[in-house]
This record gives structure tokens, sequence and C-alpha cells, in this order.
């Protein structure tokens, strides 16, 4: 079980790196107009 | 940074700056006695409000600058409207004021407004995310202390899970958390209570005790943590927020295009004939203008020189684009869509129709009755019964020990952290608006289900909301006889129905599109030459004979129009509605009767709203007798039908019925019904409703069904119902607890178990919202 000692501050660190990436994307506008990409493939240009 | 803000304030200091964003005030300072005092009237963009009390506290900073006149804040479209005196103050002055209050202002028309409001999204979204990865992390980390038996894990383990725990809760506490710290923090230095306050100390309390039973597992506050439930609060109100700003944002931005539409400066002929390039500001009523492709025309006015189309969708709803000849009239607001033409201008700012509704618009809305929210006029008796009940449980347990009473104390505050009372309210509306939205039905700002549930009165605009846009063709009668709409190729075949029809093609009138709509499209268009539009009488023209050689005059319109044509003659009655005649220098050749189609829900909706309690009124700009036959198929009485109402009319009678106490909802699509849904407690855009109405109503009704109406608000009030049921829950929760922590009888474990469950089961109940209504209470508000 001391794999745990391990396991569970890199899970810790995980979380952050995770948070660390939405916030590129967030940054990055990635969720905004969240239908228009979608509506992209329809449109014939 | 704060340095860099003044600077930018300083800027708008510059009369042409502040001109962007203010119109002179003349009339609105009538209790100023000095004369000459140069008062200004601007709008602003005021940032980090959350709640209905923030328009309060910015209203009460703004007014304690020297020199701001009047104030009147808008806590749902975040705007603020500013009267000044520029010979006392100026606008740095009062936008500092607000920045000290712990707002931002941003000058509204102001594209900046715009990225400001993006950047905001986005931190919202940042803080809601953060607060959510985290709460799953620490859940897990919770999980194996809930589900193991005492000492099967290693004390070392627990340990390692609480620290780990601890770690994800700083972001969610200094971060996500911070809106509700930041927000009681400002509550209290300026001696007011909101719901934020309970929040902020119940969460900050909780955390303080969790991190000390991390840290101390021996000290004072014992060994308990609260991660999982803390962060799971958190983020359930976070939720609620990020839910309710995107509701606003949806339905905003069309406000934000409508404000922003006229252009900033416009190409004028100098009297030496070269072109320069002004400010709208500077145009005076006789000044000609050159208006390119894709401009927006600036002011009212008249085609000097050129043709082209312009649009006027966003001002009259007719997206069609519209043919301007010289000589025809230019609203200000619409787009030029193909050529470049020379206007004259003849109404500027505001005295353009323009102006003139999007202003009584923005007043009505800004003097909308406002009404307290019911948390947040729970949140004072609350915090007073939960601080006291804590001071004396540890006033009591404090001979015993310090600790002991302390540790009580702390045990009150826990169990009375209100995550059932402040979610209470949100997360029923949410629920409610979510399963609006996917029937069509779009609200603006989630709190109008409230209102919406103490409506007592639903006030319908009468075309395009009850009747359908379109006119139908009901009967056409000529000297050889009659025929119903229903012998529609008898109809198409008559030489005077062809006549009538080739005409139309030369106008927009509804009665004008449903003669053309029978028309067949392949026959051949007749020799008609002259063609002249004479608004809101009819048409005129002349025809060609076969043999080229002569022609003969045409006229189409309202009885008064063509009889005030000597060689018409008389044209007999004939006792239907609306009526067009055709006659021709020969007299009289045909008459053709219109009705209104009532929509096919119309009856049904209307009988249903009354099943709910309400009382059905209809306003309307047409003529008498054309609502009295709406109200016949509706079965209304007759004071509750008004017709002939101007717009002013519709806000007086408007008015009288909010006078008697009423609640009252208004349902319309037009241009015409803006102040009236801006004044109404609340607003129904319907239909094909007319962008800018969209723009300001509550409710944005899509689709053509009317039935969706009476959906809302049956589904208001069971909102409402539900909003009950978990205060209800709520107040329980803490009869049943406080006593208990009181007396030092609820183990920490239970406490924090109570506070997830209460959370966990307000947000369940309003989950409910989002399944349709039982059969039996459906079949009972169709009775």
């Amino acid at each position: 079980m001391d794999i745990l000692y391990l396991l569970i501050p890199l899970s810790v660190v995980l979380v952050l790196l995770v948070l660390l990436a939405l916030y590129w994307a967030i940054n990055q506008g990635q969720f905004e107009a969240l239908e228009a990409e979608g509506e992209r493939i329809l449109r014939s240009d | 940074m704060l340095a860099g803000m003044n600077a930018a304030y300083a800027l708008l200091d510059d009369p042409q700056r502040w001109a962007a964003f203010s119109l002179p005030a003349r009339h609105h300072l009538a209790t100023d006695t000095k004369p000459g005092a140069h008062a200004w009237q601007s709008q602003v963009v005021v940032q980090g409000m959350h709640c209905a009390a923030c328009a309060l506290n910015v209203e009460a900073a703004l007014s304690a600058v020297p020199g701001v006149k009047q104030v009147t804040v808008n806590g749902a479209t975040h705007r603020a409207q500013i009267t000044w005196s520029a010979d006392e103050v100026r606008p740095s002055a009062w936008m500092q004021a607000l920045v000290n209050a712990g707002y931002q202002a941003l000058p509204a028309q102001d594209f900046m407004a715009r990225d400001a409001g993006q950047t905001e999204m986005r931190q919202q979204l940042w803080r809601w995310l953060v607060a959510g990865f985290c709460m799953m992390q620490v859940m897990m980390y919770a999980w194996p202390a809930y589900v193991s038996a005492p000492g099967e894990i290693a004390p070392n383990m627990l340990d390692l899970l609480r620290w780990a725990s601890w770690v994800l809760s700083l972001p969610v506490m200094f971060f996500s958390a911070d809106v509700f710290t930041a927000a009681a923090w400002r509550d209290l230095k300026q001696g007011r209570i909101s719901m934020d306050l309970p929040v902020a100390l119940g969460i900050w309390v909780t955390f303080i005790v969790s991190s000390a039973a991390v840290f101390e597992p021996n000290g004072l506050l014992g060994d308990q943590v609260y991660f999982d439930s803390l962060t799971m609060f958190v983020f359930f109100l976070l939720t609620g927020r990020w839910l309710q700003s995107r509701l606003r944002e949806r339905t905003a931005g069309a406000l934000e295009a409508l404000i922003n539409q006229l252009p900033q400066t416009v190409q004028r002929f100098h009297h030496n004939g070269r072109l320069e390039t002004v400010g709208v500001h500077q145009l005076k009523p006789g000044d000609v203008l050159q208006i390119c492709p894709g401009e927006v025309i600036a002011a009212d006015g008249e085609v000097v020189k050129g043709h082209t189309w312009v649009e006027e969708a966003l001002l009259t709803g007719e997206s069609a684009p519209l043919l301007r000849k010289t000589g025809d009239n230019l609203l200000a607001g619409s787009h030029n869509l193909r050529e470049t033409i020379e206007m004259r201008v003849d109404k500027i700012g505001e005295s353009t129709r323009y102006a003139a509704i999007v202003s009584l618009m923005q007043s009505a809305s800004l003097h909308k009755p406002r009404l307290a929210w019911l948390a947040d006029r729970l949140a004072k008796p609350f915090l007073g019964t939960v601080l006291l009940a804590a001071g004396l449980s540890a006033l009591l347990a404090w001979p015993t020990s310090p600790g002991q009473a302390l540790m009580v104390a702390v045990a009150v505050l826990i169990v009375t952290c209100p995550c059932a009372l402040s979610l209470a309210t949100p997360a029923a509306m949410l629920a409610a608006a979510g399963r609006l939205a996917r029937q069509g039905v779009l609200l603006r700002d989630v709190q109008s289900l409230e209102t919406m549930s103490q409506v007592k009165a639903v006030v319908f605009d009468k075309t395009g909301t009850l009747t359908k846009d379109k006119m139908q063709l009901q009967a056409m009668f000529t000297p050889e006889g009659s025929w119903s709409a229903h012998q529609q190729s008898d109809i198409q075949a008559n030489t005077s129905f062809l006549l009538a029809a080739q005409l139309t093609k030369h106008s927009s009138h509804p009665y004008a599109r449903a003669v053309l709509g029978l028309l067949d499209e392949s026959l051949p268009a007749l020799p008609l030459e002259d063609v002249q539009e004479h608004v809101g009488q009819g048409l005129s023209a002349r025809l060609r004979s076969p043999d080229g050689l002569q022609t003969k005059g045409l006229r189409l319109g309202s009885l008064a129009f063509c009889q005030s044509w000597p060689e018409c003659g008389s044209v007999p009655h004939q006792a239907m509605g609306a009526q067009v005649h055709l006659c021709d220098e020969s007299g009289w050749l045909a008459s053709f009767a219109f009705e209104e189609t009532v929509r096919d829900d119309a009856v049904s909706s209307v009988d249903r709203l009354r099943a709910l309690g309400m009382a059905v009124y209809v306003m309307s700009g047409d003529k008498p007798d054309a609502v009295e036959r709406v109200r016949a198929v509706l079965r209304l009485p007759a004071d509750q039908v008004f017709a002939a109402c101007s717009p002013q009319d519709k806000l007086f009678h408007l008015k009288a019925l909010q006078a008697k106490g009423l609640q009252v909802a208004m349902v319309g699509d037009g241009f015409n019904d803006m102040p009236v849904l801006a004044g109404a407690h609340v607003s129904f855009a319907f239909g094909q409703a007319v962008p800018l109405a969209q723009a300001k109503a509550d409710v944005v009704v899509q689709g053509q069904q009317l039935q969706a109406v009476a959906d809302t608000f049956a589904l208001a009030q069971r909102t409402q119902t539900v909003v009950h049921q978990n205060l209800m829950w709520a107040a329980l929760y803490n009869a049943v607890c406080v006593p208990l922590a009181f007396f030092g009888y609820l183990p920490p474990w239970l406490a924090g178990l109570g506070m997830a469950a209460s959370s966990l089961w307000v947000v369940l109940n309003a989950m409910r919202l989002t399944l349709p209504p039982k059969p039996q209470a459906l079949a009972a508000t169709q009775a």
C-alpha cells in the first residue's frame, strides 16, 4: 500500500494539471460559440 | 493597475469622449433651479453586480458624488443611467466612486463593454470549473472514510487523504468562492445583509474547522473534516450563477447590438460641395449626407438622389428589403443594402422614431417595479437567529470548558450553513428555465419566474400574437356576383381580380400580400403605368389598352380613397370586415373582404390561462371592429378589451391595471408594443417578434405556439410550489438540527452529512420540474 503515498499526491498534481489545461482552453475561447463549430460542417464553404 | 485605470477614466473627461455614451439632458433636471447648468445623461455598464441588492449599492455610491443629480440602476441588464451636471463634476469622478464601492464601470455604447463581457464570462466559467474538478477529486478522497470500518484504514493514510482534500479545497475557497467572500465583505462594510453573508460565514467556518482538523486533530475544533460538503456546496452555488448569466447573455446580446447600431461618424456634404466626416452629434436637420452600401442610416430623412434597397428589420420587423427612391423616407437605424445614395436629414438624435422608442423602452425598463427576492428577504432574520443560537450555545457550554463551548458554537454554525436555503430558489428556477428553453421559451432573467407565478392579469397584443401575421382573403364581390375564399379557382380567373393582383405587386401592405398570394405567377404582367402607392390609402395606376393607344385610370384602396375620385361612383356596402375596393374610370369593379385568422390555439390558451386564475386582456392598435371579432372568438368581457391604442395608450392602460395592485404580464410582438413590454411586470416577445422587442422582453417565445405562453405560466406556478417546498425543507432541517447541535447531541459526521443531504435534496426536488406535469394536473388546468 505504500504506493498510495506516491499516487495520492500525484492525483493532486494531476487535477492541478487538468485545471491548467482548462484555463488555457477557456482563454483560447474554446467554450464560446459551441454550436458554431457543429454548424460549420454543414456550411458549403 | 489602479493608476492606469484612473488615466483611462480621465480620458472620459473630454466632452468629445463623454458624448459617445451620454446625451445632453434638458428636461431631466426640472428640480435644478440654476439656469444653464449643463446636465448630461450617461449610460454605463456596471460590472460586479450579482444580485438585486447590488443595484441599490451602485445607486447609493453614485448618488453620493456631488454633482450627480439622479441615478437609476437596472439590476437585470447591469446598466446604470446617471444624470450629472458638467458644471460640478466630471465622469471620471463618479466612475472612480463606483470603483471605490467595489464595482467596475464602463461607458455603454463602447466596444469595451463587449470585450469586458467576454472576460467576465470566461472568468466565471473558470471559477465554476475549478470548483467542479476540485469537488470531484475531494469526493474521491472522502469516499474511503465513509465506507471503511473504523481502524480499517491506517491513520497516516487517512491523514494523507485529508491533506490532499485540504490542498484541493484551497483553490475552491480562495478563488472560486471568492465571489461570495467579496460580496459578503462589501455588504459588511456597508452594514447591509444579503444571502451572501450567511453563505460566506458558513463556508469559512466550515473550512477553518476542517483545516484545523487536518493540522491539529487533537485541537479545540475537533478532528472532523467537511471538505466534500464544502466543495459541493460552492460548486452548486456557482453552477446556479453560471447558468443564470448564460441565460442573460443569450438574450442581452441583441440590445447591445441595437445600442451600437447607429454609426458614430457620417459623410456630410460641406456647403462647398466637398464631403467631410463629422460626428453624428454634430448633424443638423437639412444636412445632406452620403450613405454608402452597407452603412447604417444615422438619422430620419428623405432620399434626395439615387435609389436603393434598405432593410428595416430591426425597427419594423419587415425582413424583406424595401425600395427607397428619391423623395422616399428613410428611418434612422435601417441598413442601406445596395447603392450609394444622398439623403437630407429631417430629424436627428432624440427626435427620430428610433430614438423615441429606444428611450421610452429604456426608461420603462429602468422603472420596472422592483420585487424583493424571497431568499434575500430571509437572509437577515436567518443570520440573526444563527448567530444568536451559536453565541447562546457557546455561553451555555462555557462553564463546562471553553473548548467545549467553541466546539458547540462551531457545530451550530456548520449545520446551519445555509445550503438548502440559498439553493432553494435558484435550483428550482434554473430547472424550470432549462425545461422551458427546450420548448423554445427563453427566459432572460430566471427570477421573472417568481414574478410570473404572481401574475393575475395577462395582456395580449392582437395582431401577430392572438392572430396570425397574415391577412386572408375572405370574399370577393363584383357587379356580376360574389365568391367566398373557398371558390379559389373562380376568383383566380376573374379579370377584376387579375387587375387587382397585378396592382398589388407594387405594395407590401398586408392586404396587398393577401391578394397577391392568390395570383397565378405564370400569367403575363398587365401593362400598368404610373403606379403610385398612397401610404395608408391605396394604389393608383393607369392601364394601357391592348392597342396601346389609350390609358385609363385605376384605383385600389380604402373606401374613402376610391370615393375621393369622382369617376368611381358609388360602391355597394358589404357587411364584412376590412375591405379594399377596385374601381376604374367607368366605376366600381370589385371589393375584397379580408379577415384576420385567429391562431388555432388562441382559444385553448386563453381558456387555460383563465383556469390558472388569470384575467386576460387584449390591447390593440387596430380598429374597434377588428378587435371586437377577436374578442367574440375568445369570449372575453368587453371591459377587458381595448382597441385603437397608441403605444402610450397601451402603457396607460397597463399602468391603470398595475395601479389596482395586479401583477401584469404583457405578450406582444411588435415595435409598437415595446414601451408596454418594458413597463409590464413580466413581458413576453412572441413569435416573429422584432429583434428589439426580443431584446427587451423577459421571455422570448420562439415558434408560433401560443400554448407555450400558457405552459410557461403553469410551470412558473409549479416552480413557486417547489421553491416553497425547498424553503420549508430548509426551515425544517434547521429546526431539527440546530437544537441538536445546540445541546451538543449532533456528532460532527452527521452534521456534515446533513449539510450535504440538504443541498442534494433541494436540487433533486427542483429537478422534478424538468419532468412533464402529471396527466391529471394537465387535465385540471385545461378543464
